[in-house]
């Protein structure tokens, strides 16, 4: 068995693709909900869904460019160049791909509101040229967004099964990447069907939920990413190779760590799929446990806030201001009168 | 008639010819650059470095006045192989029979040597020597049961050689950036600490080599290009001869061999020190780990480089016979298992430990506590549980068992005694057994120093004839420093004859340090080590309160911010 189907290739690869369809199937199923309306231009949801299509497809060919690339040098050179900066190059990913989601997902919360006013604002920058990088992503934001997120995943996926190739005869490769990317599509296709026929702000709501939970854990790992980049830094070697007992991690820094149910250790397994949903990990730092929980704070902070706009039309200890319009938050409201014209609401993703 | 009036006087003459040997060492620093890459501070003695060879006769009393003129790091001289039976006080180590002679301070070592062969003398304290301070010690004896067979000596030490200063190395070698425990791969290798060295030697003269591995961590493979040596003596106990063409010395390790020159003038010969370097942690581009000396015929002849080898085929130091053919010493009254492990301790660092027990130093040096408890010298618990003593009683025989639980390569050393080595596994045999049959050696070989093989395990047995408190530890010096260490009480009620000299017991109150008491430095109640000198806690294994804390919040950060999440989103927005 061992010699026909690398287990851990399986892990690493279905992992990736469900983290990958997540996002983009909730992009899909926004764009199908907002955009595939009997009032809605079928071109631009088209176009749409074109965008998202071609992000992820142009993610996976420059990650196979790169990693490819990666994999040539690290066999030529017979040095492990991911090793010593690995966790740095993770770290950032998953800060950005953090940062994105959560943006992203408070768009997605008042979409349902936004409707009218988000499909005429798309169909007037899809209709324009770009004149500035702040229009280009506007424009193209369905496609930036799943690129960044398959192109990180797509990497790490690479990386991975780089490094676990050597210890495996070839022959393992082929089954377990075609049936952890089916097993993944599956799962992402699941989300995006079962979106359509439940009741739509629920779907809504309950995905962008999930999507919040990997945005925390993406930000808490960003951060033990940084630390453990840090450690290896001090420690001169790749921490990674000594497991996960002592020695493997900061002793100063640790909050909690059992030697076992390692998400990055052997490819992590169940464990990895932990990871990659709630964040968690075996080893937990201050830092990755502060992100976690300030992250969460601040987000519930933020939609509280964005309530009280709201319902008050000014913020909390400030006065109403007259310029209800632009600043700069995103999903910002306006109160929408149907006899009114479109404001100057910049839409921001 | 005259004759038998003469006969008494010529009785004394031994007596009278034996001398007392004075040394005035000046522990001082200076600058040296053995290697030829790197100008660095070494230890001196007086100035000079490399430090002076001690040469002294059998029964001889030596004298060392010796000053710490270093300023900035306390110092220590340890006779190492010297027995120090009566004066047990003048062993050298830290901790164990003295307190360091701070900077300023001065102490007198004054003991008689009544064992022939090749020693060697160093600092024992904190790793210090393999910054400099470790030279030859080389006793002579006119009975000597080979001294027809060779017509000169020549001493030829071989070593590792650092180019930073230990302090800093040993500072991040124990720390939590080095959790492996991997120990600093030396720059170099050196022979009389230098490279390129020529010994002039005459054609078919028999020549004696005292060969010793001063070093701080690497093993020498050893051997003379085209002769064969003949082993005469390891560590101070004369064998017969056996034929060797290649040694291996770890650490520590001295052999004394004859080899005899050849008839042809026309060309010199190099001889070889090769660093072992299984245990380097990784292997640095363009490392130079072998040392090069030449055996010059004729000066005029070129000096050709050593040939490529294959492989290493080592002696094997077991099979050697002591020519005084001291036989097995049986049924042993105490044997004393020593597991040997690595392993993290709760500060990060990488810790060597004894069954359990990883060693650290006393308040009070162990020979202090002995000389002041009385009859509580016979209890281990007030020599406190960090130095890891075992109590021998007189006379006993006394076997050790060190199961190597560990891939390195350990040599062991011994103080105030030479062993008998009565088994040695080769790798990977796991612990001993001793049910397994196997034919222990009728005369046994004997050394100071022994190499146990990795993941093996080795058998020593010794009889506590000498009282005093002996430290038996690994010799590599990296592990010294992370506690690979324990200590041997032997005869503690016997020991309480000896006098520590005033001037030892001096440096210590100078420095504010006690001479009395336990090992944490009680002198009203010894089985009181409440403040005794403790290693670090061990790590905390799964989740502590404060993990539990963070995860149980984290979890409840998530389940609130999702249901604000789904709040905010199900709440509606007025049209």
């Amino acid at each position: 068995m061992p010699d026909l189907f690398a287990v851990p290739v399986f892990f690493v690869i279905f992992r990736e693709t469900i983290e990958a369809g997540i996002i983009i199937s909730v992009l899909l199923a926004f764009l199908k909900q907002s955009f595939n309306g009997p009032e809605h231009d079928p071109k631009i949801y088209k176009r749409l869904v074109w965008q998202v299509w071609l992000g992820s497809l142009a993610g996976l060919l420059i990650c196979m460019i790169i990693g490819g690339g990666f994999l040539g040098a690290f066999y030529t050179l017979g040095k492990d160049i991911w090793g010593t900066s690995e966790d740095l190059w993770e770290g950032i990913f998953c800060l950005i791909a953090s940062i994105i989601i959560t943006i992203m997902g408070a768009a997605i919360l008042r979409l349902s509101k936004l409707q009218a006013k988000w499909s005429t604002k798309l169909t007037a920058t899809l209709g324009s040229k770009p004149k500035n990088m702040g229009g280009f992503t506007k424009k193209y934001a369905m496609a930036i967004l799943p690129f960044i997120t398959v192109l990180r995943e797509g990497l790490e996926a690479v990386v991975f099964v780089g490094g676990v190739s050597i210890s495996s005869p070839a022959s393992a490769f082929p089954l377990p990447v075609i049936t952890g990317l089916i097993a993944g599509g599956i799962i992402g296709w699941i989300i995006y069907k079962g979106g359509n026929t439940v009741k739509v702000q629920m779907f809504l709501v309950a995905s962008t939920a999930v999507l919040y939970l990997v945005a925390a854990g993406l930000f808490s790992r960003a951060v033990w990413d940084f630390e453990m980049w840090q450690y290896g830094r001090l420690v001169g070697g790749d921490v990674a190779e000594t497991g996960t007992g002592p020695g493997s991690y900061d002793i100063r820094k640790s909050v909690w760590h059992v030697n076992c149910c390692s998400p990055t250790f052997n490819q992590g397994g169940g464990w990895g799929i932990f990871n990659a949903i709630l964040g968690w990990q075996n080893s937990a730092t201050y830092g990755s446990v502060l992100a976690y929980n300030i992250y969460w704070i601040v987000v519930s902070a933020g939609f509280v806030v964005m309530w009280f706009k709201e319902k008050k039309g000014r913020y909390p200890f400030c006065k109403r201001s007259e310029n209800v319009g632009s600043t700069g938050d995103s999903a910002e409201i306006v109160e929408v009168r149907a006899d009114e014209k479109v404001g100057n609401s910049p839409m921001q993703v | 008639m005259l004759f038998p009036l003469l006969l008494p006087v010529l009785a004394f003459l031994p007596c009278v010819l034996s001398k007392t040997v004075t040394y005035d060492f000046n522990i001082t620093w200076t600058t040296a650059n053995p290697d030829g890459k790197f100008e660095r501070k070494v230890i001196g003695i007086n100035g000079k470095w490399p430090i002076p060879t001690i040469e002294v006769d059998k029964g001889d009393r030596v004298i060392v006045n010796m000053y710490n003129g270093l300023g900035d790091q306390k110092t220590s001289l340890h006779w190492h192989g010297l027995f120090m039976n009566g004066t047990s006080y003048m062993d050298g180590p830290v901790g164990v029979t003295q307190c360091a002679v701070a900077p300023g301070q001065s102490i007198v070592y004054d003991f008689v040597v009544d064992q022939p062969g090749t020693y060697w003398y160093h600092s024992h304290l904190k790793g210090q020597y393999p910054d400099g301070l470790r030279g030859a010690f080389i006793v002579n004896d006119p009975d000597d049961p080979h001294k027809d067979l060779y017509d000169s000596e020549i001493v030829l030490t071989f070593s590792d050689w650092y180019h930073q200063q230990m302090p800093s190395l040993i500072k991040r070698f124990l720390s939590v950036a080095n959790p492996t425990g991997a120990e600093p791969v030396p720059q170099s290798a050196l022979i009389n600490e230098t490279q390129n060295l020529t010994v002039s030697v005459e054609p078919g003269k028999t020549y004696l080599f005292r060969l010793i591995n001063i070093g701080a961590f690497a093993a020498h493979y050893v051997w003379f290009e085209g002769h064969t040596m003949q082993v005469v003596e390891v560590d101070g106990v004369y064998t017969k001869p056996m034929d060797a063409q290649m040694l291996y010395l770890t650490a520590a390790q001295r052999v004394a061999v004859l080899v005899t020159m050849g008839n042809d003038t026309s060309s010199n010969f190099p001889f070889m020190g090769s660093m072992d370097e299984d245990l380097f942690d990784q292997v640095p581009e363009g490392l130079q780990s072998n040392v090069t000396g030449w055996l010059v015929y004729d000066s005029r002849n070129e000096n050709p480089p050593a040939k490529e080898i294959s492989e290493f085929d080592p002696f094997d130091d077991f099979l050697l016979e002591p020519v005084d053919e001291e036989p097995l010493l049986e049924n042993p009254a105490t044997s004393i298992t020593l597991d040997v492990v690595m392993d993290n301790l709760g500060d990060g660092a990488n810790y060597a430990f004894f069954s359990g027990i990883t060693y650290v130093a006393p308040k009070v040096p162990t020979l202090y506590t002995v000389l002041s408890s009385g009859n509580l010298s016979t209890n281990p618990v007030i020599y406190g549980y960090n130095t890891n003593s075992h109590i021998l009683r007189h006379n006993d025989v006394i076997e050790i068992v060190i199961n190597n639980l560990d891939p390195g390569k350990h040599p062991f050393h011994l103080h105030g005694h030479n062993f008998q080595v009565i088994y040695r596994s080769p790798d990977d045999a796991g612990a001993y057994d001793p049910t397994a049959t196997h034919d222990n050696p009728a005369i046994p070989m004997r050394r100071d120093v022994v190499l146990v093989n990795p993941n093996g395990n080795l058998v020593l047995r010794f009889r506590a004839d000498n009282p005093g408190v002996w430290f038996f530890h690994c010799h590599l010096e990296w592990h010294i420093v992370s506690g690979l260490a324990t200590t041997f009480v032997e005869a503690p009620l016997q020991l309480q004859s000896q006098v520590v000299p005033q001037d030892h017991l001096d440096i210590c109150t100078a420095q504010g340090l006690p001479t009395e008491g336990n090992a944490a430095g009680n002198k009203v109640d010894f089985l009181d080590l409440t403040g005794e000198n403790r290693s670090p806690d061990p790590l905390p294994a799964g989740f502590e309160a404060r993990g539990i804390v963070a995860l149980v919040f984290s979890c409840v950060a998530a389940v609130g911010g999702m249901m604000v999440v789904v709040w905010y989103g199900m709440a509606d927005v007025p049209k």
